[in-house]
């Protein structure tokens, strides 16, 4: 063992190189103070405005008492929870049975439902609601026009959208998707041999269905429960749509109420904010203390397709069952949007010299309004996506690889954003960004920036699971190839997510270009987008643009649904075979 | 190339210590295995080597440059130590050529010279036919040696294995075994070697660190840790062992209940500490008469298996205690029969239950 001289074992301990790694820690920085601007920001202004009286700027907790006191601020919040609670049953009620309908039967058309399904779910539900406002508004709605028809004149009108019900209805519709895909999955994913156990030991179809397979999917229909609730609670489009014309105010429409007094009570509506942060907040720690204890819920067996339950005689009666809900969230009001955007003057009525592209070419080249907006949109959406990816992305490595001390300190202000409905996010962001130093009211990047916070939480958490699934030992092997960190990421860790990423870009892409609550509160003319010209535009009376403009968000969005999907497992293709396999790693 | 010098390295998580102060010299050229259980602390002190962590005390020394020690660490990237991981770490998007390659582009060498290593790096683990495969297209065999031509074609001063062989199959296993020492023999670079196998650590090292609970329960040659196990612990972990609590009775005696046997004492246990009687079944002899140095004990047969080479025959000795045999296989024992247990004394050993 004389290799090793006496000598450096007498000779004190230099100090071991630790070079200052200046690119780390610009990029921590930068992850900071974006962290800070787009989260930490809005929501600490909507606490302190809250805290103060609008007339003279003092402290003050009098917006508190109001919102307590009224019983004109307490009515829209046990509306809201009317809403809320409603959608979650309707939401629960058809998607569950749909879901164990399409994962487990032999019914007809599963792929159909199962694509029609996606359809509603990047359908905005504001968009769904003005084709039902078509459909089924007193007196003039097709649906009323067609039973008077066959019930005779004086049948009168049974369906009124610009109700409680109506509201309930629409949500519910376009609530289904959330409970039906969350369940729909569970059932997937769930591992076949823990059937095939039970029946072995005798059991039966409905008696496996019963003790194993439904509880095994009870923890994704509650959580689906608890989603579609939040769902109802924060939507903002559809009660604005449908409610506030019959004067029913919810919380949202309430908010958005504040800021069009003049003067406008900013500081109330802070206050005004926090009931609905509590209760969405609350839900949310239910969920995951819920989740937190059923870790069985993500137990997965062998990618084999799980045993077909014969419907027999039951298949046709359930596929009409199945098919009522595509029906009555994309094919009906689809028909309603684009049969009026395709006349020249719906009130005209139908006919082939009505028929015409015209509010097309208008909205996309005969108004400069609708055509900004276009535009805004679609750049707003490409930069807030692209911001949103990279900024979650970069959140979740430093996360998984704890790459700071309190790491888990900003993956959880990148979830915050979950808790924080749309139209709370708005008034935060038009509190923090509309006075000095940082004004940017009127300008693209407080739209991207809002955007991009809104859904901060998705391209986080989606970041996350794909550096899950890469093993830190690919990025240790370059590491000790004499790679630094910065290089380690460029060359290993950022092109093993490469699929992953264009995937969430979409992710977030999609959601962005069809949200209409977090901007209602920012935009200005100059940066309007197509969802808020259209919520704008919809008392304006000109419904045919109005149908234009939707079809033509339905369509963008459908359009990159449909490029999304196959694109995001296309990169390498060819070299993943075995990448998960590789990358998954085994505990050592 | 260097050789390593480990001094009271302690690593503590929160309130678990995974690493209890350990000390460990590795000259130049050497292949140490660090022999263990899972959770002995061995993949911690590979960790720590490779510089992914830093020590909660002691250093770590490559001949006379400090690597690691609590007040800073050498980040990894700077230090000349290739890894090589269990499952490999092949990067699924690069091909086998860019995979093998990366070190040295890294480098920024000229690159005539990165093909020209590269090749004789491929040659070396028989891949040059596969050099333009995704990992995707190869099997776990040849994909470890991708791992092992990455990091070796870097010319590292120090090659660290976390169970290199542990996701091959059985037959691959023993094959790579000896493939990863006649590489080691080629190039003569001071290798450490990770595993919880103890035929792979006999085959491949120089020396063996056998370890649990965080310490090093024995450091030396593969015969010495077989042959002279330091503690009862070690001769449990390598091979087949036989082992008799009692309480030591000084001069070379170990009482066992109520029977007092005689074997060389090793234990360095003072008179009435708890010390343990350890045999290997191979030395155990039935019936046939042992002679004068021979710890014999009346016993019944509780069963009996033949394997082939030998039969594997369990003896009840009374007090509810057993001894595993090793008997030519030609013998027959039938359950119940009663026999005659001989534990030659100079196979025998008192050893202390572990360090």
């Amino acid at each position: 063992m004389g290799v090793i001289s006496t000598s450096s074992r007498d000779a004190e301990a230099r100090p071991v190189m630790a070079r200052v790694p200046l690119v780390k820690a610009a990029v921590l920085g930068a992850v900071i103070l974006l962290l800070v601007l787009l989260v930490v920001q809005p929501f600490g202004w909507v606490l302190f405005n809250s805290l103060h009286d609008d007339a003279t700027g003092a402290w003050t907790l009098n917006n508190y008492a109001r919102v307590v006191q009224s019983a004109e601020l307490i009515e829209p919040l046990v509306n809201s929870l009317i809403l809320a609670a409603a959608t979650a049953v309707i939401a629960v009620g058809i998607g569950v049975p749909l879901a164990w309908l399409v994962s487990r039967t032999d019914l007809p058309l599963r792929r159909t439902i199962r694509v029609l399904t996606l359809t509603a779910f990047v359908t905005p539900s504001f968009i769904g609601a003005t084709g039902w406002i078509l459909l089924a508004a007193p007196n003039s709605g097709w649906l009323n026009t067609a039973w008077r028809w066959l019930a005779g004149e004086g049948a009168g009108t049974p369906l009124n959208i610009y109700s409680m019900a109506g509201a309930i209805f629409v949500c519910g519709i376009y609530t289904v998707p959330y409970s039906f895909t969350m369940v729909s999955s569970a059932l997937d994913e769930m591992a076949v041999e823990l059937e095939d156990a039970a029946t072995t030991l005798g059991c039966g179809v409905l008696r496996t269905m019963a003790s194993i397979t439904i509880p095994l999917a009870a923890p994704a229909v509650i959580a689906s429960f608890i989603l579609s609730f939040i769902q109802g609670l924060t939507l903002f489009g559809v009660p604005a749509f449908l409610l506030t014309p019959t004067g029913i105010p919810v919380v949202t429409t309430k908010l958005a109420e504040f800021y069009q007094l003049f003067p406008p009570e900013i500081y109330l509506a802070a206050a005004y904010c926090m009931p609905l942060l509590l209760v969405t907040g609350a839900l949310f720690w239910m969920r995951r203390r819920y989740l937190g204890r059923k870790q069985y819920v993500t137990i997965s067996g062998k990618t084999r397709a799980g045993r077909q339950i014969r419907l027999g005689g039951w298949r046709w009666p359930a596929l009409i069952l199945a098919l009522l809900v595509p029906l009555m969230s994309v094919f009906l009001p689809y028909a309603a949007l684009l049969l009026v955007s395709l006349t020249r003057a719906w009130g005209q009525g139908l006919s082939w010299e009505n028929l015409s592209l015209y509010w097309y070419w208008w909205a996309i080249f005969g108004n400069s309004e609708t055509h900004t907006a276009i535009v805004n949109s679609l750049v707003y959406s490409t930069l807030g996506a692209t911001l949103c990816v990279a900024l979650g992305t970069l959140v979740a490595y430093i996360v998984e690889r704890r790459l700071m001390v309190g790491a888990s300190l900003l993956g959880a202000v990148a979830t915050v954003p979950i808790v924080i409905p749309g139209i709370v996010l708005s008034v935060g962001f038009f509190a923090a960004y509309t006075r000095a130093p940082l004004n940017l009211y009127g300008t693209p990047l407080l739209l991207i920036a809002a955007f991009a916070a809104t859904f901060l939480p998705i391209a986080y958490s989606h970041g996350g699971s794909i550096l899950k699934g890469i093993g830190p030992e690919l990025e240790r092997a370059a590491r000790s190839l004499g790679a630094g960190e910065a290089r380690t990421f460029l060359s290993i860790t950022l092109p093993l997510m490469g699929g992953g990423l264009v995937s969430g870009w979409f992710l977030v892409f999609i959601p962005i270009i069809r949200e209409l609550s977090v901007a209602v509160f920012l935009i200005t003319p100059k940066t309007n987008v197509m969802t808020t010209l259209i919520y704008n535009a919809k008392d304006g009376g000109n419904y045919e643009a109005v149908c234009a403009m939707s079809v033509l968000l339905l369509l963008i969005t459908l359009f990159l649904v449909a490029v999304a999907r196959p694109l995001a497992g296309l990169t390498g293709a060819r070299r993943t075979s075995r990448k998960t396999a590789t990358a998954a790693g085994v505990p050592s | 190339m260097s050789g390593i010098r480990i001094t009271n390295l302690r690593k503590s998580f929160g309130s678990y210590t995974a690493l209890r102060g350990i000390d460990l010299q590795v000259p130049n050229g050497t292949l140490l295995a660090l022999l263990g259980p899972s959770g002995c602390g061995k993949s911690t002190t590979l960790q720590l080597l490779a510089g992914f962590e830093t020590p909660t005390e002691g250093e770590i020394w490559a001949d006379d440059v400090l690597l690691s020690s609590p007040r800073g660490v050498l980040p990894p990237e700077r230090r000349g130590i290739s890894l090589v991981f269990q499952n490999y770490a092949v990067w699924p998007h690069k091909t086998v050529a860019e995979n093998v390659a990366f070190g040295l582009s890294i480098r920024r060498l000229p690159k005539a010279e990165i093909a020209e290593r590269l090749t004789r790096a491929l040659r070396t683990v028989r891949l040059e036919s596969l050099r333009d495969r995704y990992p995707s297209e190869l099997s776990g065999g040849q994909q470890q040696r991708v791992a092992l031509a990455r990091a070796l074609v870097v010319e590292p001063s120090i090659l660290l294995l976390d169970e290199p062989l542990s996701n091959l199959d059985a037959h691959l296993r023993e094959e790579m075994r000896f493939e990863i020492r006649q590489v080691h023999d080629l190039l003569g670079i001071t290798t450490v070697y990770v595993t919880h196998d103890q035929s792979e650590a006999l085959v491949t090292a120089d020396r063996i660190a056998v370890m649990q609970a965080g310490a090093v329960q024995q450091f030396g040659t593969p015969e010495d840790v077989f042959e002279r196990p330091a503690n009862a612990f070690v001769a449990r972990f390598i091979g087949s062992n036989n082992e008799l609590a009692g309480t030591g009775e000084g001069e070379g005696s170990i009482r066992i209940g109520d029977r007092v046997l005689t074997a060389p004492d090793r234990s360095g246990v003072a008179r009435g500490g708890s010390v343990s009687l350890c045999v290997r079944p191979s030395k155990v002899r039935l019936d046939d008469d042992g002679g004068l140095s021979c710890n014999s004990l009346p016993g019944t047969i509780v069963r009996s298996a033949y394997l082939g080479e030998h039969r594997d025959v369990l003896v009840d000795i009374g007090e509810g205690r057993t001894i595993r045999a090793f008997v030519p296989p030609e013998r027959r024992y039938g359950p119940g029969a009663v026999t005659t247990v001989h534990l030659p004394i100079d196979a025998c050993q008192i050893l202390a239950p572990s360090a």
